[in-house]
């Protein structure tokens, strides 16, 4: 993977790598210079080895989910690439003609005179980038294996010159050696061994290939390996002439394949050149002729040159030299080159359009399509980036879904050293009280955090590896269920890049979280510290005058430093002069961190004052309603406007006589509370004042933080009332109730930490909850295959070369019951491009149309979601005017955008004449044009297909539609089969397999196939859960964590208690509650948002998407096993630490300080 | 002796630390009689705190027997310990260790409940014992809340709220200036003198010497001298050993 985020990995890498030695480096320099604040920081780590143990646990997570979705994008990226470059050998493009004439036929490719392929090799014979270029013919055709009935419905036949192998490399024999072409005689062929897999055949076998009407026979010579001019799929390969002459096509060929330079892997940087070079030595020099002659008219060449100065970067220079060559006395190779650019071609359309010159518009569009016959394919070079796209785009989901359990790691380490400085509180106003100054108690902590981290950092990297190698196994088991021959395996990949970016992010989160931790705890009262008292309710700020003079006493210090250095040397103490140099340079060094810390003093003073949250709150609010039309934004910056007025009344309430305890109560809930009910407020309630807003992950993620902290606020300062609650509850339960008492008192007696490991789990099950139920939410979409396939139940493809004349006679020829079939349709597919008559855009888009015969159109049960007025009243009129009328046509319900301003569907930019959401729709034109000869036709959208069909990613026409499209006839070759009552439909499959054997029918059930699918995307969504449920370890660790510090903490106290009267089992059962309080507590509050906002979700989508049969589904079995599971750990993380509390002795305990 | 509520005979106790083995108590023999207060004094590290916790059953002994109101407590399996320190005992220590997280008045009625008291007459009762010791108007605030001398008022209540038998306190005017000394010492002595309850006080203070029925001297794990001769001192030497 080679990039992320659109960033370049090896940036990223470097700018990470520097980041990480520059903060080493500093604590480091720090280390050197206070060794003793090294000692006291690193003592403490191995003097608990349990509670580090926990430490590194908890601080490695973040580490762990960045490593695991790195890794999984390394994989998919790597396996994909792999296999490419293994397959495609030493080919690195393909070309292929993109004119076709009534000679063609379809589902093959265009043939040519093969001495358009020597014009062409004499053209580029004197480039060194090229260092293989061989004609070959590329068909497909059902073939059978004679020996034993075997067939296989799509065989590739090659036929490939064997005198042009140059720089391909050779056929081998898959029991070694290379093997020869021309050594095969005219019946002879050899099969790579994917073919002989799929026929079971060998060597000496005798194949029959079913061509037309006609058959031929082929003795298998020998068996090559696969790839490279062998293919991957199952492929015979013959001589060039040979090819010819079996498929009736003397001198002729489809297919030239390029090697470029170099090997299997490093020829494809010569990609973008080699291509340049091909496109202009295929083009048509009477195409180019007639563009140059065009567009070298004055006005047209004032309007590019006008253009120009709104042009930046390499098309502006292109642009700028297609002005001067068109300017030249002839056509020369550059012109060509550049007329071949397709940034040069949208450039000057878009001029030519934009500048009202219709004409030479129109014009030049015929002459740009004439321009190159061919296609040439960067083949190598578009899989291996399509390859860094999908590593890329798995990581980024990966990282997203693990954004939560990121967040969640940081509260983490912020909970433990926030807990490992009240441990030793004591310890360090004892410090503080002999003369360390506050920076040593940060750096005490920063030097043990970094232990940490550096440990921990590289723990994590490891284990996500393994997790990344368990999702790679779990993806290929989800593969395997769509690939049946398991070609394709993603086996785990892991960069050192990787790995570094990992081990430095990770490092980097845990040291940043560690020094703002450090700097928060070491804000202490020396005198409650050493006495062990609590902490003043206020600590005494620093007077804004110190805060804004410390920039200018950071400006000065290297001054000062200077002027001593400077003194030293006059006294002639050259080292103390060097010593008070480096000073000066470290204080030029901490210029910028002063500046910076200030200015973050200064913000964070004026935020805590609540206007300045507020103003900036609507700013963000507007921002994001106004100006970016997303709802991240605009939510995220009504939540501040709401905490700024709370903020804002504090201060306020400060100035009563109100206890302290009460106006933190009303404050913050307060804010809690109308957080909450903004946030669970309906879309369309929000919408109807702010218009609509786009929401994607950050949605999501700002949700989860802003709802859970919301909640956590209005639970932790409401926690007396919960206490009262509980107690009323059990007080009928004995000798629970003490028990309960001291659970719940401890836990909300120390806010800080329990909001903390509250809000860890709220955030975990918060997400889980939102992704389980979304997952299986969306999964019920495809739950009715009936609905899903209109009715139909098996499918059958035939090979185009082999097509059937009429199928219901075909039935009864071949011997199958006509009677089991209660309808039988057939449609082909084909790839055209469309656009839309009444939309801004000219561009044209791809689009799959799929023409049906009669029978299809009229026994498919399709719903349609929107009917055009004066089309039928319903689906059988819409249906049977396509029957009727061949210019008119369906789209597919997710080929349109559901509102106009949101990007979704599968062709978002295909059209804009009607959208899903509308209610009512207007008949509109859209031009389809196919490529093979430039023609072009208009036909009429009548309707808009339900988005639960899997019709609905194409357009549904009849099949007459394509005829008059194409230069040749367009053969059926897909047959619908919906079987009668009684009829098993895979017995069905079977049967029509075997008797269409010779069109090369394979057949599929269709509910099989959807309900494959869908086991596949389920799959998938729960290996989604599983990655978030990692999360959950964090909560568990921090569970485990704060039980370990209450057991030490508070051993006296458990003494006393044992003294006046609990049992072991109750001191036990005491903190296996508290633990409990805080994990359920923190499960119901997480849970319960995540539902609430998934409904929400839920039913935005439903209404938006108007995706009819989408249910509300919360997979409860799924979650209780999941909550049954971290609460158990949970339970089990504190039952450890509580069960040495509950033996220790009284008296033991009591003794304890 | 039917008025004896604790008869301990030939107590030893061994302490290991590292490589550091204390022998806290080397043979103790101590009966105390039922509404006596029992002063026990002497030199740091001389086995004072260790006694009152073998007695009072908090800690195990290695070996002899200790009879707390006829009841062999060591005997005991440790849930029924437990629970009869819930009902028969009350504990009073030097650094009042009241639960941070609790008011006073749920700190007092704390015993009761583990006792099985309802929650109403629980929290009735611990008012009662607070309003005793004169802190009613500080029920509902929390130990940090309160003053050293208030809150080892607390801690007596909590010590009494069970009405006890015996109260073993440690300390409980070490923490203290003289003037809330004196109020803690005249609180405990008229509840002793109200109520009848025995009192065990490990003190260094002479005044709750003074104040005590009787003093038992120790030195080095044993009785030097046992205050009014139902005390008998062992026949052990002085002994600390070290081993590996």
């Amino acid at each position: 993977m080679d990039n992320l985020f659109g960033l370049s990995m090896d940036v990223i890498m470097a700018v990470l790598l520097a980041a990480f030695l520059a903060a080493i480096a500093a604590v480091g320099w720090f280390a050197l210079r206070n060794r003793v604040m090294v000692r006291l920081g690193l003592r403490n780590i191995p003097r608990r080895r349990g509670q580090t143990a926990l430490i590194i646990i908890g601080v490695m997570l973040s580490t762990v989910i960045i490593a695991a979705a790195l890794g999984t994008g390394d994989t998919l990226s790597v396996s994909i690439r792999n296999e490419a470059i293994r397959s495609l050998n030493t080919i690195d493009e393909v070309v292929v003609p993109s004119r076709a004439s009534a000679g063609d036929s379809f589902g093959s490719v265009p043939y040519v005179h093969v001495d358009r392929f020597y014009e062409l090799q004499d053209k580029v014979a004197g480039l060194d980038t090229i260092d293989g270029l061989t004609p070959s013919i590329a068909e497909t055709a059902p073939a059978l294996n004679n020996r034993n009935s075997v067939s296989e419905g799509r065989l590739n036949i090659v036929g490939v010159d064997s005198s042009l192998l140059d720089g391909f490399t050779p056929l081998t024999s898959v029991t070694g050696g290379t093997v020869r072409l021309q050594a095969l005689s005219d019946d002879e062929a050899f099969i790579n061994d994917r073919a002989a897999d799929s026929l079971d055949a060998s060597p000496g076998d005798e194949l029959t290939l079913f061509i037309g009407r006609e058959t031929a026979s082929f003795k298998v010579a020998e068996v090559v390996e696969r790839n490279g001019l062998a293919g991957r799929d199952p492929t015979l390969l013959i001589s060039l002439e040979r090819a010819q002459r079996l498929f009736d096509r003397p001198d002729q060929i489809n297919l030239i394949s390029v090697s470029n330079r170099g090997g299997e892997t490093d020829g494809v940087a010569l990609s973008g050149e080699v291509s340049q070079e091909l496109r202009a030595a295929l083009s048509d020099p009477e195409a180019a002729a007639g563009l140059w002659e065009l567009l070298r008219r004055q006005n047209v060449l004032d309007a590019l040159a006008e253009a120009e100065s709104d042009l930046t970067g390499s098309l502006r220079d292109n642009a700028v030299e297609l002005r001067e060559e068109l300017q030249g006395p002839e056509v020369s190779d550059s012109l060509i080159r550049l007329l071949n650019r397709q940034s040069v071609e949208d450039h000057v359309m878009d001029v030519l359009g934009s500048e009202g010159l219709e004409d030479v518009e129109q014009e030049a569009s015929a002459l740009f399509s004439d321009l190159l016959p061919y296609r040439v394919i960067q083949i190598k070079r578009n899989i291996l980036e399509a390859a860094d796209e999908a590593g890329n785009i798995v990581t980024t989901i990966f990282l997203n879904m693990g954004l939560f359990t990121v967040m969640v790691g940081v509260l983490l380490i912020f909970l433990i050293f926030v807990m490992l400085a009240a441990a030793r509180r004591s310890e360090m106003g004892m410090a503080r009280a002999v003369g360390a100054k506050r920076s040593h108690l940060v750096q005490m902590f920063v030097f043990e955090g970094t232990a940490y981290a550096l440990v921990s950092a590289a723990v994590g990297v490891l284990l996500g590896l393994v997790v990344s190698a368990l999702m790679v196994g779990i993806l290929n088991r989800i593969f395997a269920g769509f690939d049946e021959s398991e070609l394709f395996r993603l086996t785990p990949q892991f960069a050192l890049r990787t790995m570094v970016v990992a081990y430095c992010l990770g490092m980097l989160i845990t040291m940043a979280t560690v020094a703002v931790s450090a700097i928060q705890v070491s804000r202490l009262n020396i005198v409650t510290a050493v006495r062990g008292l609590p902490n003043p309710p206020t600590e005494a700020q620093t007077g804004w005058r110190s805060v804004l003079m410390a920039p200018v006493r950071a400006l000065v210090l290297p001054f000062r430093h200077a002027a001593r250095a400077a003194r030293s040397v006059i006294r002639v103490r050259p080292l103390a002069a060097l010593g008070y140099l480096a000073r000066a340079v470290w204080a030029v060094v901490m210029l910028p961190v002063v500046f910076w810390l200030t200015l973050a003093r200064v913000t964070w003073r004026l935020l805590m004052q609540g206007w300045l949250i507020v103003l900036l709150g609507a700013l963000l609010a507007w921002a994001g309603a106004a100006v970016w039309d997303r709802a991240a934004p605009f939510s995220l910056g009504v939540s501040l406007v709401i905490i700024g007025v709370a903020l804002m009344l504090r201060i306020v309430l400060e100035r009563t006589s109100m206890r302290p305890d009460l106006r933190d109560r009303i404050v913050f809930t307060f804010a809690g509370v109308v957080v909450l009910i903004f946030w669970l407020l309906p879309a369309d309630v929000i919408e109807s004042v702010v218009g609509e807003l786009v929401g994607d992950f950050d949605v999501l993620f700002v949700s989860g933080i802003c709802m859970v902290t919301a909640a956590v606020w209005t639970v932790m300062y409401n926690a007396d009332l919960l206490l009262k609650a509980l107690t009323w509850l059990t007080s009928p339960i004995g000798k629970l109730r003490p028990v309960l008492v001291t659970a719940v008192a401890y836990p909300m007696s120390a806010k800080l930490r329990t909001g903390l490991t509250l809000a860890m789990f709220a955030l975990v099950f918060f997400t889980l909850m939102f992704i389980s139920v979304l997952t299986e939410t969306f999964s019920t979409q495809f739950t009715d295959p009936e609905v899903v396939t209109g009715g139909w139940h098996v499918e059958g493809t035939i090979s185009a070369s082999t097509p059937i004349e009429d199928v219901r006679t075909r039935i009864v020829e071949l011997g199958l019951q006509p009677d089991d079939f209660a309808a039988v349709g057939g449609y082909t597919f084909s790839n055209v491009q469309a656009r839309d008559t009444g939309g801004d855009s000219r561009d044209w888009q791809s689009l799959s149309v799929r023409g049906a015969d009669d029978e299809f159109l009229e026994a498919s049960e399709y719903d349609l979601h929107l009917i055009a007025e004066g089309y039928g009243a319903n689906e059988n009129e819409v249906l049977q005017a396509l029957r009727d009328d061949p210019t008119l046509a369906v789209l597919g319900g997710n080929l349109v955008r559901t509102v106009p301003d949101v990007q979704d569907g599968f062709r978002p930019d295909l059209v804009e004449s009607v959208y899903y959401g509308d209610d009512i729709m207007q008949p509109f034109t859209m031009e389809l044009r196919q490529r093979l000869s430039d023609e072009t036709t208009d036909v009429t959208i009548i309707g808009v297909l339900a988005r639960e069909h899997e019709a609905s990613f194409s357009m549904l026409a009849s099949k007459a539609l394509l005829d008059d499209l194409f230069p040749f006839e367009i053969p059926v070759t897909r047959y619908r089969f919906s079987v009668a009552e009684g009829v098993e439909a895979q017995q069905a499959s079977y049967s029509l397999e075997g008797a269409f054997l010779e069109h090369g029918m394979e057949t599929t059930v269709l509910a099989d196939e959807i309900e494959q699918e869908t086991a596949g995307t389920r799959a998938i969504f729960r290996l989604f859960v599983g990655f978030v449920a990692l999360g959950l370890v964090v909560g568990i660790a921090a569970l485990g964590v704060v039980s370990t510090r209450a057991v030490v903490e508070r051993r006296q106290q458990i003494g006393v208690l044992r003294a006046i009267g609990y049992r072991r089992g109750m001191i036990q059962l005491s903190l296996m509650l508290e633990s409990s309080f805080i994990s359920l507590l923190g499960i119901a509050i997480g849970g319960t948002l995540g539902v609430i906002l998934s409904y929400q979700a839920f039913t935005e989508i439903r209404d938006d998407a108007a995706v009819a049969n989408l249910r509300f589904v919360v997979p409860w079995i799924q979650i209780g096993a999941i909550l049954a599971l971290a609460y158990g750990f949970s339970l089990l993380a504190t039952w450890l630490p509580a069960r040495q509390a509950a033996r220790t002795y009284p008296a033991e305990a009591l003794r304890y300080e | 002796m039917e008025d004896l509520i604790i008869n301990a005979q030939d107590i030893h106790k061994t302490y290991t630390t590292g490589s550091l083995t204390v022998n806290a108590l080397r043979g103790v023999d101590l009966t105390i009689r039922r509404g006596e207060i029992v002063a026990i004094m002497g030199p740091s590290g001389c086995g004072k705190t260790t006694l009152l916790n073998c007695l009072s059953g908090l800690d195990e002994i290695d070996s002899g027997r200790v009879l707390i109101d006829g009841v062999e407590l060591h005997n005991l399996p440790d849930d029924e310990r437990s629970d009869y320190r819930a009902r028969r005992m009350g504990f009073v220590f030097q650094l009042y260790n009241l639960l941070p997280v609790l008011s006073a008045v749920e700190n007092v009625e704390m015993p009761l409940l583990l006792s099985g008291v309802s929650s109403a007459q629980a929290r009735s009762r611990a008012m009662e014992v607070l309003d005793s010791v004169n802190l009613t108007d500080r029920a509902a605030h929390l130990p940090g809340e309160l003053s050293g001398g208030q809150r080892q008022r607390v801690t007596i209540a909590r010590a009494l709220v069970n009405r006890p038998a015996i109260v073993w306190a440690d300390e409980p005017t070490g923490d203290l200036d003289s003037e809330t000394a004196g109020e803690i010492i005249d609180l405990m002595c008229g509840l002793n003198r109200d109520n009848g309850q025995s009192f065990v006080v490990v003190t260094h203070s002479p005044e709750v010497g003074q104040r005590a029925n009787r003093i038992v001297m120790m030195r080095d794990g044993l009785i030097a001298d046992s205050g009014g001769g139902a005390a008998q001192v062992g026949d052990g030497s002085p002994e600390q050993a070290t081993s590996d």
